[in-house]
């Protein structure tokens, strides 16, 4: 196992004993990125639980988009599969989501199923700028995008009249026999979103159209669940009283540690995403598949799940968690057994559960 | 280890026990008295002793259950961890639907709703509710690969096939069919659909797509029989469509979801009048058939359905005014809010409704309690509507305080019955565990799993019911005294079923081409789960 202390090489006992040293003097420690397989975020969450840590994750901005207006508005969603197969319009709302394998599939298939099959299917493009050049039809949006989503809505609504491009738009996508309205949550924003949820459940009055998001490059789409299912809420939670607190706010670990409230992080990258600027100013344990010794204070390499061993993970073709087998084997230690065996030995120290219960 | 459990008063219904005595254990089975003195005795001297509880339908876990704990944050009030597991007080959380069950003697719970396009997620939620064993029924009957073999009229072996394989990937435990072409009618436009309605598209009905599905279940041998969800869920006048249904099955095996909302006949003026005397007698009358309740209590709840035409009608109906719905693979799901409102007319009605089917029925082993947790309640009100059911002077304190919508129309102020433990017990222990098919749970004989639950016995049978004064879960004590003790995990029970190799590859090209990805995807490895637990553990199908 390669691991390094202070930018030492040592041995994985080592390396395990300074993590433990580091997270046991810890008051407010943080776990984040949790870009990693199934088991290894449950672990994660496990070790949160014990000691008291806060969680963050990697792709926080877009998941917070999403899950800030789902709590307050709902959704109205469909899958890639169903969008592939269903929609004879897709509007793609934003620059971002041009780039993804799914905008390929859509634009080299028609519907099979259902009742727009056969028939052609529009893509459709709000504010994409340049990207958007295969789009049948077009609309700009140069006051931002949330914005334009509103007004998309209000044409629909009959707030908004005219013979303008928007109004040709919310045309041609009510008249879709399903519609999908794709966008990139870090993009759209969270009152975008739910401008773009508002939209679609009000298209429904007279045809079918749904939602369709598309994941950032982490695995924040496989903590969700494992989140809700473990603690009953989604992530960005703390335990530091004991009792799961979900707050968005609070436990941004950007935040955190640019008001000083934090004086441990674990940073948890068995998949690669961009490593955050903050990271070298807290005192830091890194676990992670692509390893550098100057990464953090206390570095171990664990496996990337799907190449070194296999795992759980988010897929984002089928929209779901399925298991990946190592394609090329390893003896790198899975993420999730080195955060066992920290919580085992943080759990024998006995730094756990410090602060006393919330009332 | 032997143990016995001396001195209690125990109630096994399958056994026609209901009399002070011992229950011998041994390795984690109940077995004969053994004639030797035992290693342990527990002393249950002025406690009733059953066996551990079943639960056939509660929504448990999947992506409708993780869909409502983000829609709903605020929904569960969660409370500091204790000692060896920090989450078990975590509301809604997989620890804390475990530990709450077992503290009210139940030892083994079944997810009602696993898309197999979502199993894997599914069982690795279940997984981690700790306590209890656990099984997932996979749903079909709104795929288009099924629908597509129906259309075609490939034949009964192509159906059986496909189920026979969808069941063995997911690793279910049965099967279950939801508004059986609803949610794919929905897809396309549809917003009403009944028994014999065309579903677009593919020129079908419910009829023959469940009647197939039936047809099936019983060729693979699966022993729950097909777990059904009928059209027209909670529309007055959904008692036809029970009994239309019931009728449709033509003597074949077949068990009804959460009854209660079938069991409203239609009034003059678009309301409805109970109609449990004539699911009661249909059920009376057609042995082939069981239910369960879904009762329904008061106060704030969520429903989840993967019955998503029900669940865009319901929409309107949210409270609060917020509500998801997802148009998925297959099924998809709907998430919606309710208020049950306490003392409203409408809920009360309701509430009567469920009280009644159970209070009318002839035989409480093929009436099942369930709340169709969280649809019409939490499953925690269980020890609340057991109490209602045996003491007769409760239920009339709580009718005096409703309105009189409950005498007009449903019967339950006029009904005497009061349960007995007995009927408890086939209630919630020997029906649904001889529904399941699970011969060695639900009684107390010599063989069965030492799974077993001693209350005190008090005439407050709420509270009697929800803290069990000992709960053993393999012969291991688990709760005492209303509180967990030993933080263990149960096993998923999962159907061992063979699946044809021919349909393997056909479902493979067929998934590869709509999703992808191939059958692969959609499997549930044992390499998923922690290597140093048996997760799974095999049922056998029926001889």
């Amino acid at each position: 196992m390669a691991a390094w202390v202070k930018g030492g090489a040592t041995d994985a006992g080592t390396a395990i004993e300074a993590a433990v040293s580091l997270l046991a003097k810890a008051r407010a420690p943080v776990i984040a990125g949790l870009s990693a397989d199934v088991a290894a975020i449950r672990a994660a969450y496990d070790l949160a639980g014990r000691i008291g840590a806060s969680i963050d994750t990697a792709g926080a901005v877009g998941t917070y988009a999403e899950l800030g207006s789902l709590s307050r508005v709902g959704a109205m969603t469909s899958t890639p599969a169903e969008a592939v197969g269903r929609a004879d319009a897709v509007l793609v709302v934003g620059a971002a989501t041009w780039h993804t394998p799914l905008i390929k599939r859509l634009a080299e298939s028609k519907p099979t199923r259902g009742r727009a099959a056969g028939s052609d299917r529009a893509l459709l493009a709000l504010g994409a700028g340049p990207e958007g050049s295969q789009a049948a039809l077009s609309c700009p949006a140069t006051g931002g995008l949330a914005e334009a989503v509103a007004e998309l809505r209000a044409y629909a609504k009959g707030h908004l009249a005219g013979d303008t491009p928007q109004a040709k738009l919310v045309a041609r996508i009510a008249a879709a026999q399903y519609g999908v309205l794709l966008y990139d949550p870090a993009e759209l924003g969270e009152l975008g979103v739910e401008m773009l949820q508002g939209f679609a459940m009000e298209l429904n009055e007279t045809t079918r159209c749904f939602t369709l998001s598309v994941a950032g490059p982490d695995q924040d789409r496989a903590v969700v669940p494992v989140a809700a299912w473990l603690t009953g809420q989604g992530p960005r939670s703390g335990f530091g009283r004991r009792v799961p607190e979900h707050d968005p706010w609070r436990f941004d670990v950007a935040r955190q540690v640019a008001a000083g409230e934090v004086d441990a992080v674990v940073w948890l990258a068995a998949l690669p995403v961009d490593r955050p600027n903050w990271l070298a100013a807290v005192p830091s344990v890194a676990l992670v598949a692509e390893a550098e010794a100057s990464l953090a204070d206390v570095v171990i390499a664990v496996g990337r799940p799907g190449r070194d061993l296999g795992g759980v993970l988010w897929n984002e073709q089928r929209a779901a968690l399925t298991y990946w087998p190592a394609s090329a084997p390893t003896d790198l230690p899975s993420a999730a057994s080195v955060l066992g065996a920290l919580t085992e030995r943080l759990v024998e120290a006995g730094a756990v559960s410090r602060s006393e219960p919330a009332c | 280890m032997l143990s016995v459990i001396r001195g209690g008063r125990v109630v096994d219904p399958t056994a026609s026990r209901d009399a002070v005595g011992d229950v011998w254990i041994e390795d984690g089975r109940i077995v004969e008295p053994a004639g030797r003195a035992p290693d342990r005795v527990i002393d249950a001297s002025g406690c009733v002793v059953m066996a551990g509880g079943v639960e056939v339908h509660s929504h448990i876990a999947g992506g409708n259950v993780i869909t409502s704990r983000l829609l709903l944050p605020d929904l569960y009030v969660s409370e500091a961890s204790p000692e060896g597991h920090p989450f078990a007080h975590a509301g809604g959380a997989a620890g804390w639907i475990g530990s709450t069950y077992a503290r009210m003697g139940y030892t083994t719970a079944v997810e009602p709703a696993m898309p197999p396009t979502h199993a894997l997620a599914t069982q690795l939620e279940l997984a981690d509710i700790p306590l209890l064993d656990r099984g997932a029924l996979t749903v079909m009957g709104n795929d288009d690969q099924l629908l597509q073999l129906l259309r075609e009229r490939q034949g009964g072996n192509a159906v059986r096939d496909l189920v026979a394989l969808s069941v063995a990937t997911s690793r279910g435990l049965g099967v279950k069919c939801i508004n059986a072409g609803g949610a794919s009618a929905f897809k396309d436009g549809a917003l009403r659909l009944s028994l014999d309605d065309e579903i677009p598209v593919y020129g079908l009905s419910t009829r023959q797509i469940m009647g197939s599905l039936l047809d099936a279940v019983e060729e693979i041998g699966v022993p729950h029989p097909l777990h059904v969800h009928c059209n027209n869920l909670g529309l007055p006048g959904a008692d036809d469509s029970f009994i239309e249904t019931l009728e449709a099955a033509e003597g074949r095996r077949i068990h009804f979801a959460h009854a209660q909302f079938y069991a409203y006949g239609a009034t003059e003026g678009g309301g409805f009048r109970s109609a449990a005397e004539r699911i009661a007698q249909a059920i009376a009358d057609n042995p082939n058939a069981t239910l369960d309740i879904g009762q329904v209590v008061f106060g704030q709840t969520v429903t989840v359905s993967l019955d998503i035409l029900r669940q865009f009608a319901g929409r309107k109906g949210a409270k609060p005014k917020k509500w998801v719905l997802n148009a998925g693979d297959a099924e998809g799901g709907g998430v919606v809010p309710f208020l049950y409102r306490p003392r409203g007319p409408t809920s009360s009605l309701q509430w009567a409704i469920g009280l009644e089917i159970m209070l009318l029925s002839t035989d409480p082993e093929r009436t099942i309690l369930t709340t169709d947790h969280p649809n019409g309640g939490p499953f925690t009100q269980y020890p609340r509507i057991i109490h209602w059911l045996m003491d007769k002077a409760e239920r009339d304190r709580e009718i005096a305080t409703l309105p009189g919508i409950v005498a007009e129309r449903s019967s339950l102020p006029t009904l005497e019955r009061e349960y007995s433990l007995s009927e408890i017990a086939q209630l919630t222990r020997s029906g649904p565990a001889k529904l399941l098919g699970l011969a060695d749970r639900g009684h107390l004989r010599p063989g069965a799993c030492a799974d077993v639950a001693v209350y005190r016995d008090t005439s407050d049978r709420t509270a009697m019911f929800t803290a069990a004064k000992l709960v053993l879960k393999d012969g291991v004590p688990i709760v005492e005294d209303g509180e967990v003790v030993e933080w263990r995990a149960g096993r998923t029970l999962s159907l061992s079923v063979e699946s044809d190799p021919a349909m393997a590859k056909r479902a493979d090209a067929y998934l590869t081409d709509r999703f992808g990805e191939g059958l692969d995807s959609f499997a549930v490895p044992d390499a998923a789960f922690d290597a140093d637990t048996d997760t799974f553990e095999a049922v056998p199908c029926r001889a």
